[in-house]
């Protein structure tokens, strides 16, 4: 039986892709506290924390009876690209019977990547895999549009959560979607679920905070302590940078998001000039482009002792400082609370906010909210 | 003197005017790679014309300064590097520090050392410009010509006297080289001056792993090769185990190690392991130091399987306290020691320095 890490949606598409290819898979639990604790206990002191909570989903998975882990490698520099081999000693060192099976997408692993494809899918045809992998990949596509609207309404809601209560059911009826034609009809209901959430007037047009960071950590809400829903909470119209979809395709041109791998490459050359692994160069580089696009704070999410956004944490005062827009980061480990989190995007919004009201900013920024406004919701 | 397109790191607010005075005083922060690099370094900066200013040793000053303005997740060592170029500031005209992506094809160095440049200009206001020549063996041979070259010319515009003045470099950095492999001690060696050596034929031989920057710190690591040695102890480190020891040790890994300085690390300290080149080895790692967390898993594993060597993981960072850490070093010495005098040592082996 295979399992994979908890990872936001990822579930809603993997555990499609094996439903598809009629695969036995375990969802591990949803991570909580005892994941943290089970990953930190095994995992070394200082590696980071998504190691620790994927371990820790790893081993919840076996305890529920998981004999295959996936997990994806690469070839550095970022950590994340050494994940497979490291979880696979340290399981194997403490006496976890499983075993590892790391996709690595290089050109030189070619043969090495489809004997383990060929293990993944145990005799089911290619085509039939590409086929569920497409289809897959549409439901990613829906669920991140939803999710995107869902970033966008949730301070307008008129009963705090109802939009998340929304969401909820949202995913539930894509989930449970096992063809094209399905799929279509379910998009127009998931929309038609979002909109229908009750709003209420604003006095002023919300605060625009944008999301930046590593991607394990933007993507998970349990992970980042449900930061978006704190924030929609707090009355922001919020934007991430980074979506499952745009993760997932290998193109860098991320739809959803709007701003292509490049664009923020080459917004983020005066600041960092070389890639440092990871999201390093496009945390910094998003901060730019979402300055451009009139946003009022960037809120900056880094686990303890990821080396790439270390690098982007050392830079990105620099950047706010040239480019006049305040940005919180976020340092987030086993040991951090929601308390001390919620009192900081609380004193970081009202900043956004008042020095939004300070700034009599004509003409562009407006503009883009409102043509965002028509468009979106 | 026109700026070479990026090899120059500038302040933000000086970015447009594509214009700075000739380079005379170079600054060279003591920390991180110089502990790898800085004879060449310094060989090809002076055969230009220039003047290399160092930052010394590191001392209480220098990290506490480098403590408060990096950010507080970063690695002990980048801490102790932004200490050294602050304590530069004022001093120079400019910085060198080279951005060494990669130094062997389908490796990279640590992420940190990518984006080193980028991060000692956002510390401080007002830095000096930085000469950041990008090294990438990813790329062709020509591409780190030009990189180089590019360098060269902010001093001279005579072509021979940079060729003249790499191949200069060449030779200091393979000089330096050797004498590391012969156990110099390290900071004689980077002088080329006669000092003590490491290993001399002691009994009991400890290997030390661990980067450089760590090891040779003497300040950070309070000085644990001298007091070693002050031990009676013979010391080998790294650059003492042959490349094609580390080379075979690191073949049969099933995943290979993508970062540059630990596969040196990882295969030199398993080449000890396999090899029984030592009585015990002592991990020096800095706390939060990325790579290393993923590879003393490795190592430790691959330690245990391999039949066990004693090891003592040190792991240090700017609160380490001197007393804490003589205590664990004499502990450990007197447990080797111990087992030394029990097991009386086989077949003196394959010595690995002169």
């Amino acid at each position: 039986m295979i399992t994979w890490p908890r990872m936001g949606s990822l579930d809603v598409v993997l555990s499609s892709v094996f439903e598809e290819m009629g695969v036995d898979y375990v969802l591990p639990p949803p991570s909580s506290q005892r994941t943290l604790e089970l990953g930190a206990r095994y995992a070394p002191e200082f590696a980071c924390v998504p190691l620790k909570t994927t371990l820790g989903n790893y081993i919840e998975a076996i305890e529920k009876g998981a004999d295959t882990m996936l997990m994806i490698a690469g070839k550095g520099p970022c950590r994340f690209g050494f994940y497979a081999e490291t979880q696979r000693r340290i399981l194997e060192e403490a006496g976890f019977r499983a075993e590892m099976v790391a996709l690595e997408f290089h050109l030189d692993r070619l043969g090495e990547l489809i004997r383990n494809i060929n293990r993944l899918k145990q005799g089911g045809s290619w085509v039939r895999l590409l086929r569920a992998i497409r289809f897959a990949l549409h439901k990613a596509f829906l669920v991140d549009r939803l999710e995107q609207q869902a970033l966008h309404q949730r301070c307008f809601d008129a009963e705090k959560g109802a939009t998340s209560r929304a969401l909820e059911r949202a995913y539930e009826l894509v989930r449970r979607c096992s063809d094209h034609r399905g799929l279509r009809e379910v998009e127009g209901q998931c929309f038609e679920l979002l909109r229908s959430v009750r709003r209420r007037q604003l006095r002023e047009p919300p605060v625009r905070i944008a999301i930046v960071g590593e991607f394990f950590l933007v993507l998970d809400p349990w992970f980042n302590l449900q930061v978006e829903e704190q924030l929609g909470d707090l009355g922001a119209w919020v934007e991430r940078s980074v979506y499952l979809t745009d993760w997932l395709r290998p193109s860098g041109r991320n739809p959803i998001l709007g701003h292509s791998d490049r664009e923020s490459e080459e917004a983020a050359r005066p600041y960092l000039s070389h890639f440092v692994g990871g999201e390093g160069i496009h945390s910094v580089g998003h901060t730019v482009l979402f300055k451009r696009d009139g946003f009022d704070g960037v809120l900056h999410l880094l686990p303890f002792t990821c080396m790439p956004e270390t690098i982007a944490k050392g830079i990105l005062p620099l950047v706010s400082r040239d480019q006049g827009i305040p940005v919180l980061s976020l340092v987030i480990d086993e040991q951090t609370g929601k308390a001390g989190v919620a009192t900081r995007l609380e004193a970081f919004c009202d900043l956004a906010r008042y020095r939004r009201r300070q700034s009599d900013r004509p003409g562009p920024r407006s503009a883009v909210f409102s043509s965002a406004a028509a468009s979106g919701f | 003197m026109e700026m070479g397109a990026g090899i120059i790191l500038a302040g933000i607010g000086e970015r447009q005017d594509g214009r700075c005075r000739k380079p005379r005083r170079i600054g060279v922060p003591s920390g991180l790679l110089y502990y790898k690099y800085f004879p060449l370094w310094k060989a090809f900066l002076e055969e230009l014309g220039a003047e290399v200013v160092e930052s010394g040793k590191t001392t209480r000053a220098i990290l506490s300064a480098g403590v408060s303005k990096a950010e507080n997740e970063s690695c002990l060592p980048v801490k102790v590097f932004y200490g050294h170029a602050l304590a530069l500031r004022g001093r120079v005209d400019a910085l060198f520090i080279p951005r060494l992506v990669s130094v062997e094809k389908r490796t990279h160095t640590c992420p940190k050392l990518l984006g080193l440049p980028d991060l000692v200009r956002a510390a401080a206001e007002d830095m000096p410009p930085i000469i950041c020549p990008t090294i990438d063996f990813h790329h062709s041979f020509w591409q780190n010509y030009r990189s180089v070259y590019k360098v060269g010319r902010l001093f001279t515009a005579d072509p021979l006297r940079i060729i003249r003045a790499g191949l200069k470099a060449w030779t200091r950095h393979l000089e330096y080289q050797k004498r590391l492999a012969e156990g110099w001690e390290p900071l004689a060696a980077m002088r080329g001056e006669a000092g003590g050596r490491l290993a001399e034929g002691r009994r009991l031989r400890i290997a030390v792993m661990g980067h450089h920057y760590n090891v040779f710190d003497t300040f950070t690591t309070m000085s644990l090769l001298e007091r070693l040695r002050g031990m009676g102890v013979d010391i080998i480190t790294q650059d003492m185990v042959p490349e094609e020891w580390k080379e075979r040790e690191l073949r049969r890994l099933p995943k290979q190690i993508y970062w540059n300085y630990e596969r040196e690390l990882a295969g030199a300290l398993l080449a000890c392991v396999s090899r029984r080149l030592v009585d015990g080895i002592i991990f020096v790692i800095s706390f939060a130091c990325g790579p290393d967390s993923m590879v003393h898993v490795l190592c430790e594993q691959e330690r245990k399987r391999l039949g066990g060597l004693p090891m003592l993981t040190l792991v240090i960072d700017e609160h380490t306290g001197e007393a804490g850490l003589i205590t664990r070093i004499e502990a450990f010495v007197d447990m080797l020691r111990r087992v030394h005098g029990r097991k009386g040592r086989e077949a003196d082996g394959e010595l690995v320095s002169a």
